[in-house]
């Protein structure tokens, strides 16, 4: 699926048809198809998240994009860069974290991020600096002479961000960013996530499975699923595409009233948390419907609320 | 390419290594404990058997060359395997480093660690069994190091893509490897005892060459002409396809999606 921009330097990626297929096994028989002619395009200085169950070749597109993996058909271009071609000059200007970090043990934090600082053409001072305000950014201070193997998963995937920024890309990768994380480490990463792009203007591709960090973070949303993008657009675009209609949730006294989920226009009823959720095809013109049978019916409304399907019930309703 | 970013990638590299090694303890016996048991029970046991004092600084010489070559070659490999350990892999392989910076970086921190096992035995040496490694002058003695550096380089760059070809099922590799050069090359004997076809493969290693060069100093003659130009050779020759197999290996794992499987 390709969406059309206006100008092509205004492009971050431009993948198309791309194809990747794992061998395994004696002699290599065993096959297994990651991608099927994945196409996706991302403006700079966009969110762009991509979606999808597990196994659906999320991170191999991801790898392919970053220049970890090279594609076996199609072609990708980054930064305006051939993938294949141009993968050296391309990885001077992008960077990446990964949901379950792993650095030398060994290392110090600091030293972590001066060695691929190091890497990136950084000495003296100016490396100095850097570290020191990658280190003040992601809240390391009181940890920066602890090797990352005593460090915790949250701390971990801190260094790896410290770590991501160190070149100042122009391009970002975040695999499941915030896998792993508790609440409100999870929390201070997405609003980092934000003000990079609002700041520094970096494009950010990233995976995830946590829903309402796609919702919250992402421009644009792709999903996939066996190797293929089979929705993209924004998170309002996806609920509409996807047709899952409204949901009307009431509060009722009693409780259950089996009738309604045979009520015109109702596609589905469930109880949650001592709510009625009904999917209607149009809350607009179902509610006063609703609302009369129930009246009519002696049944006691304590309280409505009409809302958006979440877009986990979109991702949910896309893998199936 | 500008050289300030490919001296500054190699001493990233060179630091690393650096920074690893002085906090193992493992590396500690690597340095120390086998290079010592190694040269104490060789030098007793030539002196059990009455070796005469060029026998003796014959195999010494061969005892010496392993530990220098050992820990010099097992340092390159860390270029990869220390990443493959903490499964740190793709992070390195995403940044600007190319496999010139990885295999230089290590072997610098190879030759510093690995000419500190050379003075301790050498010591050690002079003062159990009076065997002097300065005898053959310095030049001579520079050439030795120089080729037992250069074979280590070799080795542990092909174990490098070893690993990176079959991952951690290689590693076997990085340990036996050496010893494997080091038996074929003439340790503790000349390769005329060893039979033919064994010794064709020994005429076809660098080392072979550096030893029978040093050993000359010391009473022995020489088995071939112009063995140091000829190691010398061999070694420039060895390191461009080892290196050349390196970056195949890589481009492989990148293709093969090994180098993902091989990081977290």
């Amino acid at each position: 699926m390709t969406r059309m921009v206006s100008s092509l330097s205004m492009l971050a990626i431009d993948a198309q048809d791309v194809e990747k297929t794992f061998r395994s096994g004696w002699m290599r028989r065993r096959e297994t198809v990651a991608l099927r002619g994945v196409s996706l395009t991302v403006a700079r200085g966009a969110i762009v998240g991509v979606l999808g169950p597990n196994g659906a070749g999320k991170t191999t597109l991801l790898s392919i994009l970053a220049t970890l993996l090279t594609p076996d058909r199609g072609r990708v271009t980054v930064l305006g860069l051939d993938v294949v071609r141009d993968a050296s000059a391309l990885r001077r200007r992008l960077n990446m974290v990964s949901g379950r970090p792993s650095f030398l043990w060994s290392l110090r934090v600091a030293e972590i991020v001066a060695f691929y600082g190091r890497l990136y053409g950084l000495s003296g001072r100016a490396l100095r600096r850097r570290v020191d305000s990658l280190i003040e950014l992601t809240e390391l201070e009181p940890y920066r002479r602890v090797p990352y193997s005593e460090l915790s998963t949250g701390l971990k995937q801190r260094v790896a961000l410290a770590k991501s920024l160190v070149n100042e890309p122009e391009l970002l990768f975040l695999d499941e960013p915030t896998l792993g994380l508790d609440p409100d480490v999870a929390v201070r990463v997405r609003a980092h996530i934000a003000r990079l792009r609002r700041e520094q203007g970096i494009t950010i591709v990233l995976t995830t499975h946590y829903m309402r960090e796609a919702d919250e973070l992402c421009d644009e949303i792709a999903f996939i699923k066996a190797g293929r993008i089979l929705a993209r657009g924004t998170s309002g675009e996806l609920k509409r595409q996807i047709r899952l209609g409204e949901v009307i949730a009431l509060k009722l006294d009693p409780a259950r009233v089996p009738w309604l989920a045979e009520s015109p226009g109702v596609l589905r009823c469930v109880e949650v948390d001592g709510w009625v959720e009904c999917t209607v095809d149009e809350a607009e013109k179902r509610l006063p419907e609703l609302l009369r049978a129930l009246h009519a019916e002696g049944v006691v409304i304590r309280n409505v609320q009409v809302r958006e399907p979440e877009l986990e019930e979109v991702f949910v309703e896309l893998a199936k | 390419m500008s050289w300030r970013n490919e001296l500054l990638a190699v001493w990233a590299v060179t630091l690393r290594n650096a920074l690893m090694s002085a906090r193992n303890v493992f590396f500690f016996f690597e340095l120390l404990f086998w290079p010592i048991v190694g040269i104490l029970s060789i030098g007793l046991m030539s002196r059990f058997l009455e070796l005469s004092e060029a026998q003796a600084s014959f195999v010494l010489v061969g005892t010496i060359a392993l530990s220098v070559v050992n820990v010099c070659q097992l340092e390159v490999a860390y270029a990869v395997l220390l990443d493959v350990w903490s499964k740190s892999l793709k992070h390195q392989f995403l940044a600007p480093i190319g496999i010139r910076h990885l295999t230089l970086g290590s072997w610098i921190v190879g030759m510093v660690r690995s000419l500190a096992v050379f003075v301790l035995l050498a010591a050690l040496g002079r003062w159990a069994f009076g065997f002097h490694v300065l005898q053959p002058g310095w030049l001579a003695l520079g050439t030795f190091l120089l080729g037992c550096f250069l074979t280590a380089w070799v080795v542990g760059v092909a174990v490098c893509a070893l690993i990176t070809l079959f991952g951690n099922r290689a590693e076997a590799f990085a340990w036996a490897s050496v010893n494997l050069v080091l038996v074929l090359a003439g340790i503790y004997y000349p390769i005329s005892v060893l039979p033919d076809s064994m010794a064709a493969v020994a005429r076809a290693l660098p080392l072979t060459y550096f030893l029978d060069a040093y050993r000359a100093h010391y009473g022995f003659e020489s088995e071939f002409r112009a063995p140091a130009a000829t190691g010398l050779a061999l070694s420039a020759l060895y390191a461009a396809l080892a290196h050349w197999a390196f970056l195949a290996a890589i481009q492989r794992a990148r293709r093969t999606g090994l180098l993902l499987k091989m990081s977290e």
